[in-house]
């Protein structure tokens, strides 16, 4: 500190004081610091948190790895261009969004939440087994299904694998676990019901009802066994996990496959014929294919009957066709 | 007639550059980013949003950190009296900057696939946090270039009983920049732990280093262009400092609110960050004493220019729009929104970005031997940007303020549903200002990429032209600016600030929160277009007092510029 000529030089100990000030002001934040976390305080950690066998921490690094802060917000902080994601386990539940994160660009439909709820896993995860139950007991996935299901999402469809979507549900699991001090603040008033919403659940219901006529008049137009097959992967999630083309995605791609020869993990080669096809939806786990694991799929026997299987196998059927 | 006293301070000419360069692509990613905002679907699935983000953030602390190191270089030979220690060093710590920029950009586009290159539990790639997204790799040659340059700046700095405030403020400046990076450099389990280091590095860099390294070259660049003196630059750049860390090492409390951290912190951080305006108001009036203290003319337009709205925009930025969200009961709201993108873009734009430009605009006609050159560009360039990115702030608010009252009022999460379309205004209005600004940049870097290699004769007339057409009589907006009117002006500001906070606190009101706007909206909507006018106004203002004086012996003026500053310290 330099001091003017002719005046008394008080510098250094002006100097010595900010210098005590800003220990002193050290020392509250640093106790400050180590209060915050005290394990006393009872906030949750990661290490405590799994979800379907999977941790919390692995979660973590699977959503810095992704930079999903890049576009979402998590405790508020990261980018304004999605929404935050801190409480959304607990508002929309474990099998919402292992129907979601496979194929992000689309929302999921009901029944693809449903087909998720016969994983046992998810379904004592999420503490309910129907379709029911569960949107009685996250009205969130219940908004989601009535309001967007069949909409394009913002989001776009990352090449997330089984382990990774249940990790990253894990880390979820933690998040919406923490005690963020009353933030976000609850909305004292239902937004759903105001003009704000759009389409309003209300008439959301009503356009899908329309839908519904719409599709029972081209029903009676009798569409060609490959649409119904599309329209049937779709709203059962299939395409959440299976392109319309070569790509891999959770499990195979769906494009090319039909009469193709398949490499099995046991070494063994079958030919994708009908029966392979059926018997894979019926009891996925009976032949896996070399690179895949077993249980990354539901058996979807329960819950589709043999005509819509045959229809989806005709929808394969066809996208092999497309390929050559 | 122009020279440099120090040959090393060239040095500091390929950092100005590559400063310029990293400008221009960060603003190119950040109209991309703006672009998807309308639509969403652009580029998704060939470059989504979060990696253009990572780079638009990357790009503008690593563009911030060429201009410091730029401004640090040459004016550390000035400080020192002598040359700079190890320019082989400077030299490699210019191709180390340069790698680590192409290899950050490429590998933040690995976050697509979800490589992080994870090793011994580290992401050495890329690791997706929020302003710190640089992997392992990255960080640990980003630590060794800061330490070269603390070697560098000590090692060329008098002995310590030498120093005055100026030594003192860059000294300690970039050995915190240093030892504050390393708190980025590990991977935490916890969230609520891994965004309080987080905050040590971004918080402490921005309110801690950066500001501590704004002050001192503020301070000593207004000793260059105006012969002030050190003295009492150096008093301001004492207190100046004092009050940064006095209200800021507390102040980053206010970013621990919300991440599972106790409620205690919320008293904390809304006290002390409250005060962190303080040394910016400071500063602030600074420039205006040694601005107005001898009444010649300003030999260097475009430097006095940026360097004015480095300060002011540090004020309604950083200061202003930070105080109106630093509460608690502000902040419970503007939290993850776009009001808080306002605030960050003005601060770090504004006062990092904006003082680097000011020191290249001083450095680079000297550095290349011109004699006088050609403003207008300059000028244009400046208003371009100012302008701009006030509006760019103006849009952000508005859209932040629908995006509280839709998303965080009603509660309504559907971003592609509900929330987006209802800031659609906004969102339409940030590439248009973007665009805008992306011109004001291209202007000023091919201003100073170019400025002194045209030819000397072309480039003589055409700064002989823009003095024939300075030579006008002084008008009313033009005459004096006393400190009575920037008072006034500075407390126009902070009365629409006042307006702003009052805004956001009406959102604690029950009749909002039972679903009307009306209010929150129309303190919005007075607040920001106010701040932001009174803002454009002032610099307007006074930089027409300071052109006016141009009138008064053109010629002595001129003279005056050829000489290069010297003795400093």
């Amino acid at each position: 500190m330099s001091c003017v000529e002719g005046e008394p030089c008080v510098e250094g100990r002006k100097r010595r004081r900010a210098v005590l000030a800003l220990g002193l002001m050290a020392i509250i934040f640093l106790a400050l610091s180590v209060v915050s976390f005290l394990d006393s305080r009872g906030q949750a950690v990661p290490e405590t948190v799994a979800y379907a066998g999977h941790e919390a921490i692995a979660g973590k690094r699977v959503f810095q790895a992704f930079n999903c802060m890049g576009c979402h917000t998590l405790v508020g902080n990261g980018a304004y261009f999605a929404p935050d994601l801190t409480g959304l386990y607990d508002k929309v539940g474990p099998a919402w969004l292992e129907a979601f994160l496979p194929s992000a660009g689309a929302w999921p439909t009901g029944a693809a939440v449903q087909v998720q709820l016969a994983d046992p896993e998810v379904a004592a995860e999420a503490g309910v087994t129907t379709l029911d139950e569960y949107r009685a007991k996250y009205p969130a996935a219940a908004e989601r299904i009535e309001r967007r299901s069949s909409h394009a999402s913002t989001m776009p469809n990352l090449p997330l694998t089984r382990t990774e979507v249940r990790a990253l549900i894990a880390w979820l699991k933690y998040t919406s676990s923490m005690n963020t001090e009353g933030w976000p603040p609850v909305p004292r008033v239902d937004g759903l019901s105001l003009r704000h919403a759009q389409p309003l659940p209300v008439a959301a219901a009503q356009t899908a009802a329309v839908a519904g006529t719409d599709a029972a008049v081209a029903a009676d137009a009798a569409p060609s066994e490959e649409a119904r097959g599309e329209s049937l992967a779709r709203d059962y999630g299939c395409v959440a996990c299976h392109a319309a083309d070569t790509r891999r995605l959770v499990g195979p791609g769906w494009g090319g496959i039909y009469g193709a020869d398949v490499p099995l993990a046991d070494g063994s080669i079958v030919q994708a014929d009908d029966a392979y096809l059926v018997e894979s939806i019926r009891a996925p786990d009976a032949q896996i294919v070399a690179g895949f694991t077993a249980g990354s799929m539901v058996s979807y026997a329960e819950i589709l009957d043999a005509e819509q299987i045959a229809a989806i196998v005709a929808y394969i059927r066809s996208l092999g066709e497309n390929a050559r | 007639m122009i020279r440099i006293e120090y040959q090393t301070q060239r040095l500091s000419l390929r950092f100005f550059m590559l400063m310029l360069v990293l400008f221009f692509f960060q603003t190119a990613f950040g109209l991309l980013l703006a672009a998807q905002h309308v639509d969403p679907a652009l580029l998704a699935g060939v470059l989504n949003f979060n990696v253009i983000r990572a780079e638009h953030t990357n790009l503008a602390v690593l563009w911030i950190l060429s201009g410091f190191i730029g401004t640090i270089l040459f004016v550390g030979p000035l400080l020192s009296k002598r040359e700079l220690a190890a320019p082989a060093l400077i030299k490699f710590l210019f191709v180390a900057l340069l790698a680590i920029v192409v290899w950050n950009v490429a590998t933040q586009a690995l976050a697509q696939t979800g490589v992080a290159g994870w090793w011994r539990g580290e992401p050495l790639l890329q690791e997706g946090l929020e302003y710190l997204e640089a992997g392992r790799i990255a960080d640990v040659v980003i630590l060794i270039g800061f330490a070269i340059l603390c070697y560098v700046v000590l090692r060329t700095f008098p002995p310590l009983s030498q120093w005055n405030e100026i030594h003192w403020g860059l000294g300690i400046g970039v050995v915190a920049l240093t030892l504050v990076w390393i708190f980025g450099m590990f991977f935490v389990e916890r969230l609520d732990l891994q965004e309080y280091f987080r905050w040590y590095v971004v918080h402490y860099w921005v309110e801690g280093v950066w500001e501590v390294i704004h002050i001192s070259l503020v301070g000593f660049l207004l000793v260059l262009m105006f012969r002030a003196d050190i003295k009492s630059v150096g008093y301001a750049v004492f207190w100046g400092i004092s009050l940064v860390w006095l209200s800021g090492l507390i102040g980053n409390a206010h970013h621990y609110f919300w991440i599972g951290t106790p409620e205690f912190w919320q008293f904390w951080g809304s006290l002390f960050s409250a005060l962190e305006p303080l040394p910016l108001v400071f500063c602030f009036w600074h420039i205006y004493l040694d601005a107005h203290q001898d009444g010649k003319p300003i030999r260097n337009m475009p430097a006095f220019a940026f360097l004015l709205g480095s300060v002011v925009l540090e004020q309604v930025g950083a200061g202003i729009l930070g105080f109106t969200m630093t509460f608690a009961l502000t902040n419970v709201w503007s939290h993850g929104t776009w009001v808080t993108l306002s605030h960050a873009h003005l601060a770090l734009f504004g006062t990092f970005g904006m003082l680097g430009i000011a020191a290249a605009y001083y450095a680079v006609p000297i550095m290349r031997g011109v004699a006088g050159f050609d403003p207008r560009l300059g000028k244009l360039a400046f208003w371009l940007v100012f302008t701009s990115m006030l509006g760019l702030g103006f849009a952000f608010a508005i859209g932040g303020t629908v995006q509280v009252f839709i998303y965080r009022t009603l509660g309504l999460d559907w971003f592609g549903g509900d929330v987006a379309p209802a800031m659609q205004f906004a969102k339409l209005l940030a590439p248009l200002f973007g665009t805008l600004f992306m011109v004001g940049v291209c202007l000023l870097a091919y201003d100073l990429l170019t400025l002194g290699l045209t030819k000397p004769a072309a480039s003589a007339r055409r700064a002989q032209e823009a003095r024939a057409l300075a030579v006008r009589t002084p008008s009313r907006w033009g005459r004096r600016l006393t400190g009575w009117e920037a008072g006034l002006w500075l407390l126009g500001l902070w009365i629409a600030g006042a307006v702003i906070t009052l805004g956001l606190l009406s959102f604690n009101l029950p009749l909002v929160q039972q679903g009307h706007a009306a209010l929150p909206y129309l303190m919005a909507s007075i607040g920001y277009p106010g701040l932001f006018l009174i803002t454009l106004l002032f610099v307007w203002r006074f930089l027409s007092s300071l052109e006016a004086r141009t009138h008064v012996n053109t010629e002595t003026s001129l003279a005056a510029a050829t000489v290069a500053p010297s003795g400093a310290g």
